[in-house]
């Protein structure tokens, strides 16, 4: 009771100085939601107009005057290449986070990969593109743009994130899991098939949905990779278009109907993503231990 | 610690019971050797990526000499000469409106959510902000040309008009320009640097946040006395891999900056960055070997940059990270999962 | 268990898709079938990716469109003159848009194979502008063109402007000034207008597909150029009669070589053509035409491709057989669908030049030409 009395009360300027700073910070804060709020309300507002069952049935017409047609290559290409790198990308990054975990929580050699995976997470995805370019599209290794070389560019994009998250998320399996299964004399494969991985399903499904958001509204690494077609294809080893792309050669065109065009493909493109990552927190919600 | 496999083994085979038999170990010698091979598969990738970069970009390093080349004010491709000068300019010029714009929105942002938000509101505020970052950067690019552009044009050029004293604000204003790439790169950034400063701010221990308050401080002067000093390395990282971020950012930029290789006298001109040259140019470059140098150089530049940056990073988030039970790997998973599209 | 569904769905997803994208190499759309199912028995079911000039891109699209229906698919991706011979050298398109004829550096460069350059249209470089309240025709010369691209000339009613539009209401705003960042054909005409009639310009910025411009702002591709001046109040840029079009631009009137002040139009456009010189490797240049009502500002328009694209780029030969029935549409039937873009026809003369040409495509030593 006594010790009550010792404080001072927090006086006027004080108590005046506490609402301007909380009022700042929300205000702050909802300044970070205003662009989020605009871009979807143009997505909308452009975009909806677009939308059609024509506009997902038929391919880019690339015609100067008349119907300038649908997304459906787009879409498709997307889905193809963005399928493929994540084939190539989930079971290689799984792996190596599986190394890490299990053999490598001591040695030297695991803590310089995953500084090194580490540091991949922050290259700009056009040096991938870049790269890819070098090496496979003009390189001696061969020629010309094709599908699978976008894919692989996708998937050096998407190999880091996926390490780093499965390595968060396989660290999390309780260390007692594994001693006891040892303890009962299982295999150290058995174990990691077995025990360590459906336990770490969830999570490790988490980082893969949300690198394949990403890696599906990526298009620098496309550019000089898998360049644009106005066909649907399913030539992996030719051409393909892209989402991204399509919106990119779009974006800068004066013809209305082509720019509502793009409109209508980024709505659809941010449908995609956000339903990816909706997926993604669902299932995150599912796992045991995060 | 990793135990390792010396286990019993369920069938006795006459010499010790806890030996297995060479036959069984095999699978697991399997696992252990093609899980190493990928580990090691990614640091050969790594570095075959850097040398392959570097020897690709040699003979436009060789020819002009690699601080020319870095610092020579001439990007003239006409000409074949190529001194990225103005986009490295370029590059600092939006990252740092980038930084100017979104690091104090994004650290307040984290700072409400963290501390001041009511609990019902925080986790759908927390998703808000974290969405932000599933916009797909073409996306963004095509929002700024049609809705940012055409509606800042008339403050910009108020703007430009009223506080021409100030350096590098002039009235003339480009449709395309450096402020316009920045602000949409801070947009960008900011659901990243809010991530982490949300991680960093909650390692802050609770008896410093408490023992403030019982002295009688307000919320504010909490926050201010024991919640930013004790998070100000973590912030600087978060800033920093921000900054990072901005760096290499392409599709958005090339689409509202104007791709002019000059250094623009004001923020309302037109310029150019690294990332976008690469992106602008790489068409016209498939036949003319020098140029096509130039730009895997400005590539090479890119690169270093953004690992410079990113090293350091790191090194401020996980000193920031240290006292957290969970140890350095929570704050870097953050920064791995956190990578919107580009 | 529910949790497992989700997961092992999408797994299965993936893999199927994956699966199947892998497994349809059967499908290859770079195959040939003379007897393809679509139709009659002289169709090819062929693709063939070209890239360049934005300035042609309207007609390589239309035409692309129209033998869509006879199996022979064209991408053609529009990035720009220099891009589209760059790619072309470098064997990652099968053919090149360019305006400018083939300069010698570029020959040279082109290594994989003999390259021939095929004229096909001529077309109409305009000076589209924004201006509201100037509806109809501003009349400018090549000097003060240049003058305004140079930034000498800053506002709408400089005296020069005024001195040739005595009659026009021209307010005092900013001219902000467009042009191509990219390289461009479209550039090399309008810059080869321009230094031909202001020494400043020629000596200055010169004439080429990509140059260090005075001043003003840069879009990519007749379209970005187009785009711009449409969103840009009081602005003026440089674009091909189709794009000034399909935007609803108005366009200078521009004195040419005579003295007359000519409106970019069909007959201006094909004026231009009338007495051209026509060199060994058709390499002809239409700007600066001297008729008297020839439209100064016109370009012509090039396919470039390889004598033998079987052996310069490993061409099947039905492919190489589609370039030749692409080639030989575009300088036949082709033309007659150039009109309604706004294109001019070839003066016949060059035309059967053209086609000359075209029907020297070998595949590997063996005509194929039509």
């Amino acid at each position: 009771m006594s010790a009550m009395s010792v404080l001072a009360p927090i006086s006027g300027r004080r108590r005046r100085k506490d609402k301007v700073a909380r009022a700042l910070l929300l205000t702050a804060t909802l300044i970070a939601l205003v662009p989020l709020v605009l871009v979807i309300y143009y997505l909308l507002k452009r975009g909806l107009g677009a939308i059609s069952w024509h506009f997902f049935t038929s391919d880019p017409t690339g015609a100067f005057i008349g119907d300038p047609g649908g997304i459906k290559s787009a879409i498709l290409g997307t889905i193809e290449m963005v399928a493929l790198a994540t084939l190539i990308s989930v079971p290689i990054g799984i792996g190596v986070a599986l190394y890490l975990v299990e053999y490598g929580r001591d040695s030297k050699f695991a803590s310089v990969v995953r500084y090194f995976v580490d540091v991949m997470t922050g290259v700009p995805s056009i040096v991938f593109g870049l790269f890819v370019y070098i090496v496979l599209v003009i390189g001696s290794l061969g020629s010309g743009y094709a599908a699978w070389k976008g894919a692989i560019a996708l998937s050096l994009l998407m190999l880091p994130v996926i390490t780093r998250s499965s390595e968060v998320v396989l660290l999390l399996v309780p260390d007692s899991l594994r001693e006891a299964a040892l303890a009962l004399g299982a295999p150290r494969w058995r174990i990691v098939f077995r025990i360590v991985l459906p336990s770490a399903l969830p999570g490790l499904v988490t980082g893969s949905l949300l690198a394949v958001a990403r890696a599906a509204g990526e298009t620098a690494p496309l550019l000089f990779t898998a360049a644009i077609v106005f066909g649907t294809s399913f030539n992996l080893s030719d051409r393909m278009n892209s989402m991204p792309i399509q919106i990119f050669n779009d974006v800068g065109q004066a013809s209305d109907v082509l720019v509502q065009r793009a409109w209508g493909a980024a709505l659809t493109l941010v449908v995609m993503v956000l339903l990816l990552t909706l997926v993604a927190r669902l299932v995150a919600r599912r796992s045991r231990f995060t | 610690m990793a135990v390792e496999a010396t286990t019993t083994s369920m069938a006795g085979s006459g010499r010790s019971p806890l030996e297995r038999p060479l036959r069984a170990r095999f699978p697991d010698r399997l696992l252990r050797w093609v899980l190493t091979a990928l580990a090691a598969g990614i640091l050969l990738l790594i570095a075959f990526f850097f040398v392959r970069l570097i020897v690709e970009a040699n003979p436009a390093l060789s020819k002009f000499g690699v601080l020319h080349f870095a610092f020579d004010n001439d990007w003239d491709v006409s000409r074949s000469i190529y001194g990225a000068l103005p986009l490295v300019v370029g590059t600092l010029i939006t990252s740092a409106i980038a930084l100017l714009i979104g690091v104090p929105i994004a650290v307040a942002t984290a700072v409400y959510l963290t501390e001041l938000a009511p609990r019902r509101v925080r986790g759908p505020l927390t998703v808000l902000v974290e969405l932000l970052a599933a916009v797909p950067s073409v996306v963004y690019g095509l929002w700024g040309v049609f809705v940012l552009i055409p509606k800042l044009k008339p403050a910009e050029a108020w703007f430009g008009r009223t506080f021409d004293f100030i350096p590098f604000v002039g009235a003339d204003v480009a449709g395309p320009n450096y402020f316009i790439a920045g602000l949409i790169l801070a947009i960008m950034i900011l659901p990243i640097v809010s991530a982490i400063s949300r991680e960093v701010l909650a390692t802050v221990p609770v008896g410093d946040k408490e023992a403030a308050l019982a002295l009688g401080a307000t919320r504010w002067e909490m926050i201010r006395i024991a919640v930013l000093p004790y998070s100000r390395a973590g912030i600087t990282g978060a800033a920093m891999l921000g900054l990072g971020r901005a760096i290499g950012e392409t599709i958005a930029v090339t689409l509202v900056i104007g791709n002019a290789p000059q250094i623009g006298g004001t923020i309302f001109e037109q310029g150019y960055t690294l990332a976008a040259v690469i992106a602008n140019e790489f068409g016209e470059a498939a036949n003319n070997p020098l140029h096509r140098a130039a730009l895997i150089a400005a590539g090479l530049v890119l690169f270093v940059l953004t690992l410079l940056v990113n090293v350091l990073a790191r090194a401020f988030v996980v000193r920031g990270q240290r006292k957290r039970a969970g140890g350095p790997a929570q704050g870097q998973a953050a920064i791995a999962a956190g990578g919107p599209p580009v | 268990m529910k949790s497992r569904i989700l997961p092992t769905a999408f797994a299965a997803v993936a893999l199927a898709t994956g699966l199947a994208a892998c497994g349809s190499d059967d499908n290859s759309s770079t195959s040939t079938s003379a007897s393809s199912g679509s139709g009659d028995g002289g169709s090819v079911t062929a693709t063939l990716n070209g890239a360049g000039s934005t300035f042609a891109a309207p007609i390589y699209q239309q035409v692309g469109s129209d033998l869509k229906g006879k199996g022979l698919t064209i991408n053609y991706q529009g990035v720009g003159s220099g891009a589209g011979v760059s790619q072309f050298a470098a064997g990652t398109v099968d053919f090149a848009g360019s305006d400018p004829a083939l300069t010698a550096d570029d020959k040279a460069s082109i290594k994989k194979g003999e390259s021939i350059q095929i004229p096909f249209a001529l077309g109409a470089i305009t000076a589209s502008y924004n201006l509201s309240g100037v509806k109809s025709g501003l009349k400018l010369d090549g000097k003060t063109l240049a003058d305004i691209y140079l930034g000498k000339v800053k506002t709408w009613n400089d005296p020069e402007i005024k001195a040739q539009n005595s009659g026009a209401d021209l307010p005092s705003t900013n001219i902000t000034v467009v042009h191509r960042s990219d390289s461009s054909g479209t550039t090399k005409g309008f810059t080869g207008f321009l230094a031909a009639y202001s020494p400043e310009w020629k000596s200055g910025p010169g004439v080429d597909k990509d140059i260090k411009w005075p001043t003003g702002t840069g879009a990519k591709g007749n379209d970005g150029v187009a785009a711009a001046v449409k969103q840009t109040d009081n602005s003026i840029g440089y674009v091909e009669e189709a794009y000034a079009l399909a935007n609803g631009f108005t366009s200078a009137s521009v004195k040419n070589k005579s003295g007359a002040y000519i409106a970019p139009t069909l007959d201006s456009t094909s004026a231009a053509g009338e007495g051209l010189t026509i060199p060994p490797d058709l390499g002809i240049s239409a700007i600066d035409a001297p008729g008297k009502t020839a439209y100064p500002i016109t370009s012509q328009t090039f396919i470039d491709t390889y004598r033998d694209p079987c052996k310069a780029l490993a061409m099947k030969e039905g492919d190489a057989k589609a370039m030749g029935a692409f080639l030989k549409y575009m300088l036949g039937d082709g033309q007659n669908q150039l009109a309604q873009l706004k294109y001019a026809k070839l003066p016949s003369e060059l035309l059967s030049k053209s086609q000359d040409a075209a029907s020297g495509l070998t595949c590997n030593g063996s005509s194929i030409g039509a």
